[in-house]
C-alpha cells in the first residue's frame, strides 16, 4: 500500500505566511507573458487593401469615363472630319467636271466673242520711224486727253461730295432742332407762331366765306398753274 | 460562457478564460472577415477584368456608331500631268425592288410613279419583273440625287445599296487609256486593269497615280478629229503626241471612243485602240525608215541620185506604181519629199532584206512593244522576200501599230536615241540610260529631209507648213486590204530645227471632200491645178496634214514651240 502521507510530506510545503498579495495571481503578469494575437491589425490591413482596391476601382471608372467622353468627341470629330472630307472629294469632282476642257470650251462659245480675225504678218503695216513717231504723239495726245477726263471728273466728283455734306450737315442740325423744340430761338418762334395764326385765319375766312375766297384772280392765276403744269407733264392734281 | 462556479470563484482564472474568450471571438469574426473579404475581392477582381478587358477591347463593342455612311477610298486617283482628276471614287447606289413586299393595287402605284419619274424606263419590263415577285435591280450606279429622287417615292419594296464606284470626270476624252472597272472595283480594261494592283495597294490609296497626259491637249486633239470626220466623212481616227526626247505620251485619241461612265459593253472592233491595239498597214510612213536605213549603212546620201526609174515595176502579181506623175531621176532626198514608191523600192533593193530587216527591228517595228497598257497590238508576221522587200520598203505587205511607228520616228528625229513611249509619269523620274540606235548625221540629214517634206512645193504635206512652228513630217496612204477604202496617216515633228514632239494623226477611211475648202499657205505657190473647193483627191496630203496642221495651230501655244529657234537665238 502505498502511504500517502509519506509522499505527500516530500512535496514542497507552502509557505503560508508569505504575503496574501504575493500568492495571489498577478493576471496582467501572466498575460503579458501570452503570445499577443494581432487579429486587429489584419482585419485593418484587409480592410484598408480593399478600401484601396475600391479607390482604385473607383478611379478607373472615372478615368474610363473620361476617356469614353474623349472617345466620343474623337468619333464625332472623326465623323466631321470623313463628312469635310467627303464634300471636299465632292467639290474637287465638281470643280474637274465644271473646268473640264470640254466645258469650258462650251461656255467660251456661249459667252465669249469668238468672231476674231486672224491677220497675217503681211498684213500687218510695218512702220517708219517718222511714223512711229506721228503714232508715239498720237498715242500720248491720247493720254493726255483720257487725263483730263479723269481730272475733270474727280473735280466733279469733289463738289458733288462738299454738296452732300453740306446737305447732310442741315439735316442734322434740323433732326437736332426737332428732338429739342426749347433750343428753337424765340424769333423763329414767334415767326412760325404768326404763320400758324395767318394759316388759322385763312381757313377760318375759307369755312365762313368760300366765295370771298375764291375771286377771279386767284381762279385765273391757279388756272394757268394747272395749264404750265400740263404742259410740263406734271400732274395736275396732286396724288392722283 | 460565463458559468460561476457554485462552489469556488477563481477570479483570476475566470478572467484569463474571459480574455481567452474574447481572443477566440476575434478570432473566429477575424476569419470569417477573411472569408468574406476574399470573396469580395474575388468579385471585385472579376470586375476588373471585366474593366480591363472593355478598356482594351476594340472600339465597335461600345462606341456609338457614326450615322453617315462611310465613304471608303478603295482605288486610287488617277491624274493629268496637271494634276486634274480623271478618275476617281465616289459613293453611287444600286436600287433593287422586292415585289414580294408588294400587293397588285401597290405594284401598279409603283408602276404608275415610276413611270412619272423615269420616262425613259422600259415599263413592260419591269411590269414583269414585278409579276415574277422575286427580287431585282432596278438601276445600278445612281447618283445621290437619283437615289433620294426614287427614295421619295417612299415605296417599301425599295432596297438601296451603297457602295463605292469608280467615275471618270472626262467622260470621253481617256476613254482608251483609262478603261473600266467591273461591278467588284478590279479593273477589266486600259490602265484600271493594267495597274489593278498599285491602283488598290491600300498603302498607297490617299497617292493618286499621275499620268503624262494633258487633259487640254487632249481635247483640242479630240475637238479636230471630230470636225475632221465632219469634213472627210472618215468613219475613225486617232492621233498621239509624243515628246520625242523621252517618250512621255502628251495626248493620246481614238475615235469612235465612249463614254467611261455609261456601263455599256461594247464589242464592235470599230471602238478598240486604234493607236496602241490596232495594226495597220501604213503605207508610205515607211519611206523614212527605208532610206534612214540606206542613209545609216551609207549606201546613200541625201543627194544621191536614182536615175531612169521606171513608172511601174512588177514583183509577182504586184504591180508597183507611183500615185502621182514623178521625173525619171530623182535624189533620195527627192524620193522622199515626193513619196515615190519606185525610188524606195530601188533604196531598198541596195540594201538588202537582212539589212533593211535588222534596222526596222532596231526600231522595234517587227514586234510587240512594251507600253503601259494591256491593249498592245502585234505586228503580223511575214516572210521576207525580194517582192516583199519592194512593198515594205513602201510600206505596204508590212503591219504595224501607230504608237510603234511613232516610237520609230521620235527616234530617228531626236538624234538616233531609243526612246520607250509612256504614259506613266513615274517612269520618267529615274530615266535610263539612252541607248543610240542610228548616228546623229543620219538622224539630222533625215530631219532635213522631212522638213522638206512639208516645205516645199512639191512636197505632199505642205497644208502642215504652219507658220512659226518648222513642221516636219511624212505622209502615208494605204489602202485596206480587201478593200478600196483608204487609211491615211500623217506624222508630224515640230520644231524640225530641235525636236520636241511628235503628232501622229491618222484617219479612218476617209473620203474625198467637194465641199472642203482649202487654205493654201501663203508660202506656196498653189493652187497649180489644185482646186480650193471641189477636191476630189483622196490621199494623206489632203486630209491627214490639214487636219494635223489644224491641231498644230491650236495646240502649239500650250507647247510653246512657236518660233523656238528665233528665240532662243534671240
Amino acid at each position: 500500500m502505498i502511504n500517502k502521507d509519506k509522499w505527500i510530506k516530500t512535496l514542497p510545503t507552502a509557505t503560508f505566511n508569505t504575503d496574501q498579495k504575493i500568492d495571489q495571481l498577478d493576471h496582467d503578469r501572466w498575460e503579458s507573458t501570452l503570445i499577443k494575437k494581432n487579429s486587429f491589425s489584419s482585419v485593418k490591413k484587409y480592410s484598408l487593401l480593399t478600401l484601396t482596391f475600391i479607390f482604385g476601382l473607383l478611379v478607373v471608372s472615372v478615368v474610363k469615363n473620361q476617356t469614353r467622353i474623349l472617345e466620343k468627341e474623337i468619333e464625332s470629330l472623326n465623323a466631321s472630319l470623313k463628312s469635310i472630307e467627303f464634300n471636299l472629294a465632292q467639290s474637287i469632282l465638281d470643280n474637274e467636271v465644271i473646268t473640264s476642257p470640254e466645258n469650258i470650251s462650251k461656255l467660251a462659245e456661249e459667252y465669249l466673242n469668238t468672231d476674231l480675225r486672224s491677220y497675217k504678218k503681211s498684213q500687218i503695216k510695218s512702220l517708219n520711224n517718222a511714223q512711229e513717231e506721228n503714232f508715239i504723239s498720237s498715242k500720248s495726245k491720247k493720254k493726255t486727253a483720257k487725263n483730263n477726263e479723269k481730272k475733270l471728273s474727280q473735280e466733279v466728283k469733289l463738289r458733288v461730295s462738299k454738296k452732300i455734306e453740306n446737305k447732310k450737315k442741315e439735316i442734322k442740325k434740323l433732326q437736332e432742332l426737332y428732338n429739342d423744340p426749347k433750343s428753337i430761338p424765340d424769333e423763329v418762334k414767334g415767326k412760325i407762331a404768326k404763320k400758324i395764326k395767318e394759316k388759322k385765319f385763312e381757313l377760318k375766312s375759307l369755312y365762313e366765306s368760300p366765295k370771298e375766297v375764291f375771286t377771279f384772280e386767284r381762279f385765273g392765276k391757279w388756272s394757268i398753274i394747272q395749264v404750265a403744269k400740263l404742259l410740263i407733264g406734271m400732274p395736275v392734281i396732286p396724288g392722283r | 460562457m460565463k458559468k460561476k462556479s457554485f462552489h469556488f470563484e477563481d477570479y483570476t482564472e475566470s478572467k484569463i478564460n474571459e480574455k481567452n474568450s474574447s481572443n477566440n471571438f476575434i478570432e473566429i469574426s477575424s476569419s470569417r472577415v477573411i472569408f468574406l473579404s476574399t470573396i469580395f475581392l474575388f468579385l471585385l477582381f472579376v470586375c476588373s477584368i471585366k474593366v480591363i478587358y472593355l478598356s482594351l477591347s476594340p472600339k465597335k463593342e461600345f462606341n456609338i456608331k457614326s450615322s453617315k455612311v462611310e465613304f471608303v477610298k478603295n482605288r486610287r486617283d488617277i491624274v493629268d500631268r496637271n494634276g486634274s482628276v480623271v478618275a476617281t471614287n465616289v459613293n453611287l447606289y444600286d436600287v433593287g425592288i422586292r415585289p414580294q413586299l408588294l400587293g397588285d393595287q401597290e405594284k401598279k402605284q409603283l408602276l404608275i410613279k415610276l413611270a412619272l419619274l423615269i420616262p425613259d424606263l422600259n415599263l413592260i419590263k419591269i411590269k414583269k419583273k414585278l409579276k415574277k415577285n422575286e427580287f431585282f435591280w432596278l438601276g445600278k450606279r445612281l447618283t445621290p440625287q437619283e437615289k433620294d429622287e426614287i427614295w421619295l417615292i417612299g415605296n417599301k419594296s425599295f432596297e438601296f445599296q451603297s457602295k463605292p464606284s469608280r467615275i471618270y470626270p472626262q467622260s470621253y476624252l481617256f476613254s482608251h487609256i483609262l478603261g473600266q472597272t467591273d461591278d467588284t472595283n478590279n479593273g477589266i480594261s486600259g490602265i484600271e486593269k493594267f495597274l489593278n494592283t498599285n491602283l488598290i495597294n491600300k498603302n498607297k490609296i490617299e497617292t493618286p497615280i499621275n499620268l503624262t497626259l494633258d487633259s487640254n491637249l487632249q481635247h483640242l486633239i479630240r475637238d479636230e478629229l471630230v470636225k475632221a470626220q465632219e469634213d472627210f466623212y472618215n468613219i475613225g481616227s486617232a492621233a498621239v503626241l509624243m515628246n520625242v526626247k523621252n517618250g512621255e505620251i502628251l495626248s493620246l485619241i481614238s475615235l469612235p471612243d465612249y463614254d467611261l461612265n455609261k456601263r455599256v459593253s461594247i464589242q464592235s472592233e470599230k471602238y478598240i485602240n486604234k493607236i496602241t491595239l490596232g495594226v495597220y498597214e501604213l503605207g508610205s510612213v515607211f519611206k523614212t525608215f527605208t532610206i534612214a536605213a540606206a542613209l545609216e549603212n551609207e549606201l546613200i546620201n541625201p543627194n544621191t541620185i536614182f536615175k531612169n526609174l521606171e513608172k511601174t515595176l512588177n514583183c509577182g502579181d504586184y504591180t508597183i506604181s507611183e500615185h502621182d506623175k514623178l521625173p525619171q531621176n530623182l535624189s533620195a532626198e527627192q524620193i522622199l519629199v515626193r513619196s515615190s514608191n519606185i525610188g524606195a523600192v530601188r533604196i531598198a533593193q541596195k540594201l538588202g532584206v537582212e539589212k533593211y530587216r535588222s534596222f526596222l527591228n532596231s526600231l522595234d517595228l517587227l514586234d510587240t512593244i512594251n507600253f503601259d497598257l494591256l491593249e498592245v497590238g502585234t505586228p503580223l508576221n511575214f516572210n521576207w522576200g525580194k517582192c516583199k522587200l519592194a512593198t515594205t520598203s513602201y510600206g505596204h505587205g508590212i503591219t504595224t501599230t501607230p504608237l510603234q511607228i511613232a516610237k520609230a520616228y521620235a527616234t530617228l528625229v531626236n538624234g538616233g536615241y531609243e526612246v520607250t513611249p509612256t504614259i506613266l509619269a513615274n517612269k520618267l523620274k529615274n530615266p535610263k540610260k539612252r541607248e543610240r540606235v542610228i548616228s546623229k548625221k543620219t538622224s539630222n540629214a533625215i530631219n532635213i529631209m522631212l522638213r522638206k517634206v512639208v516645205s516645199l512645193n512639191e512636197g505632199t504635206a505642205n497644208f502642215a507648213n504652219i507658220e512659226g512652228y518648222e513642221v516636219a513630217g511624212k505622209t502615208g496612204t494605204a489602202v485596206k486590204y480587201n478593200s478600196k477604202n483608204k487609211l491615211n496617216t500623217f506624222v508630224s515633228i515640230f520644231p524640225s530645227s530641235n525636236p520636241q514632239y511628235l503628232l501622229l494623226v491618222m484617219l479612218d477611211e476617209p473620203k474625198p471632200a467637194p465641199n472642203y475648202v482649202y487654205k493654201f499657205p501663203s508660202s506656196l505657190k498653189f493652187p497649180n491645178g489644185y482646186n480650193y473647193k471641189g477636191e476630189n483627191r483622196n490621199t494623206s496630203g489632203w486630209n491627214t496634214v490639214v487636219v494635223a496642221g489644224k491641231i498644230i495651230e491650236k495646240i502649239g501655244p500650250i507647247l510653246a514651240t512657236k518660233n523656238l529657234q528665233a528665240s532662243t537665238n534671240f
